[in-house]
């Protein structure tokens, strides 16, 4: 048993310093969405055959709001080095504040995701409206 | 009975030197193929695995114990059956794969060790908890039966993990065409990791890929063709337990809210269907995927 214990703790020690040096050696890197077709791209991988025909991307670049041309809209966030998305649909909620727009996705481990859209953020903010959000007010 | 020692136990310093090697190609070559907090997690999923390993596996093993004692044959511990064992408990690690894959309450055990969007070497340990509860075991532990002592099945399995951690790499090209033919490959993995509508739910192998041959699933890696890995709908957290037991969470409020007569089919039917049609199974997304291949090549 006293075996098995040390054996565990040694485990710990370790995982906890291989994950001290990934950080030490600044691995992951910061990725961002710089251009649409980089955007267009990580659509594609997040939900296969999204085909984004308006794309808004954050300012920061560190997650995009698309539609398609089904009037589908995707919302894609930086997840460490590797995107994730969501398909919105009536379950999520949208809040506006002025030039940043709040998407909450209703699920508590993905979150909510605020978004720098500049003077589009209220074009969005419509769109989304359309899709018959829970929630959606300025 | 010969006294075994566990060979996992031997291999894990191994394990931890060639991760840190990896990560050391990592940070000259490519930064972004670790990240700390996914390391993290598949660790901590590695370590979590080996407990509840150490508290279900005594049941396993005197289940199996007592299938051995209804054995069909003799075999004995002659030298000729060790390899035997080997190849066997890889065939029968396939359809445990395979039906990893295909049958939601097994992908709800298997599912963490795909929910990386990376594929290094620290995705390898990022194993079950639920194994037990998924009841993954009754693929292999009908070997007992035919005769193979269940020390020595706990042996070749462990051998078999041994050998399943170094192909979870990008580090590695690959190999020549009778290795790739034969053994299971970093190549063939890569695939079998992959959510590019072509890969999914293809490359079961553990260390023969000549099953995936055999049994009509297997596909070769694409070069070229950028490979994203992870899982279809992206967990979008590091988040430990929630990356243990999210699909269980979601077979219980599927079945929960699926009428009678679908409520089953949540446990048994492929990961992503549904009784209405409204998600896509590997199956749906690969056919709309070749759709719009043909549509774009017409």
């Amino acid at each position: 048993m006293t075996a098995e214990l040390l054996k565990l703790a040694g485990s710990i020690a370790a995982i906890l310093f291989i994950a001290w040096l990934a950080r030490f050696w600044k691995l992951g890197g910061d990725v961002r969405i710089r251009s649409e077709d980089q955007a267009r791209e990580i659509a594609n991988e997040a939900y296969s055959g999204f085909d984004p025909v308006d794309i808004a991307i954050d300012k920061a670049g560190i997650a995009a709001l698309m539609r398609d041309a089904d009037g589908r809209h995707l919302l894609v966030r930086r997840h460490g080095a590797q995107w994730a998305g969501r398909l919105l649909d009536h379950h999520n909620e949208a809040r506006l504040d002025q030039n940043f727009l709040t998407i909450g996705t209703g699920e508590k481990t993905f979150g909510s995701v605020t978004l720098h859209l500049g003077a589009q953020a209220s074009h969005w903010a419509a769109g989304l409206r359309h899709l018959n959000m829970g929630r959606t007010h300025a | 009975m010969p006294e075994l020692f566990n060979p996992v136990n031997y291999a894990i310093p191994a394990f931890i030197i060639l991760i840190v090697a990896e990560m050391l190609w990592a940070r000259s070559r490519a930064p972004e193929k670790y990240e700390p907090r996914d390391t993290l997690t598949s660790l901590a999923l590695g370590t979590g695995s080996t407990v509840a390993g150490a508290l279900t596996g005594a049941l396993v093993f005197s289940l199996a114990m007592w299938i051995y004692e209804h054995r069909l044959f003799d075999l004995g511990w002659v030298w000729w059956a060790w390899p035997l064992c080997f190849v066997l408990d890889d065939l029968a690690y396939y359809w445990a794969h395979r039906s990893g894959h295909r049958v939601r309450w097994f992908w709800a055990s298997h599912v963490n060790h795909h929910s990386s969007q990376h594929y290094n070497l620290s995705t390898a340990l990022r194993q079950t908890w639920t194994g037990f509860i998924a009841l993954g075991f009754i693929f292999r532990i009908p070997l007992a039966f035919l005769g193979f002592h269940p020390a020595m099945l706990l042996f070749v399995g462990a051998l078999n993990l041994i050998y399943q951690f170094w192909i979870h790499t990008e580090t590695i090209g690959k190999f020549p065409r009778w290795v790739e033919y034969v053994m299971n490959t970093p190549s063939h993995h890569r695939v079998h990791h992959a959510t590019n509508p072509r890969y999914l739910d293809r490359n079961y192998a553990g260390t023969f890929i000549v099953w995936d041959r055999m049994f009509g699933t297997f596909t070769e890696e694409v070069e070229g063709e950028k490979i994203r890995y992870g899982i279809v709908k992206q967990l979008g957290t590091f988040n430990l337990l929630w990356s243990v037991f999210h699909e269980w969470v979601g077979i219980a409020q599927d079945v929960k809210s699926a009428p009678w007569q679908h409520k089953f089919s949540y446990m048994w039917r492929p990961p992503g269907w549904s009784h209405d049609g409204s998600r896509d199974t590997s199956d749906t997304i690969r056919a709309q995927w070749l759709k719009s291949q043909q549509a774009k090549a017409d």
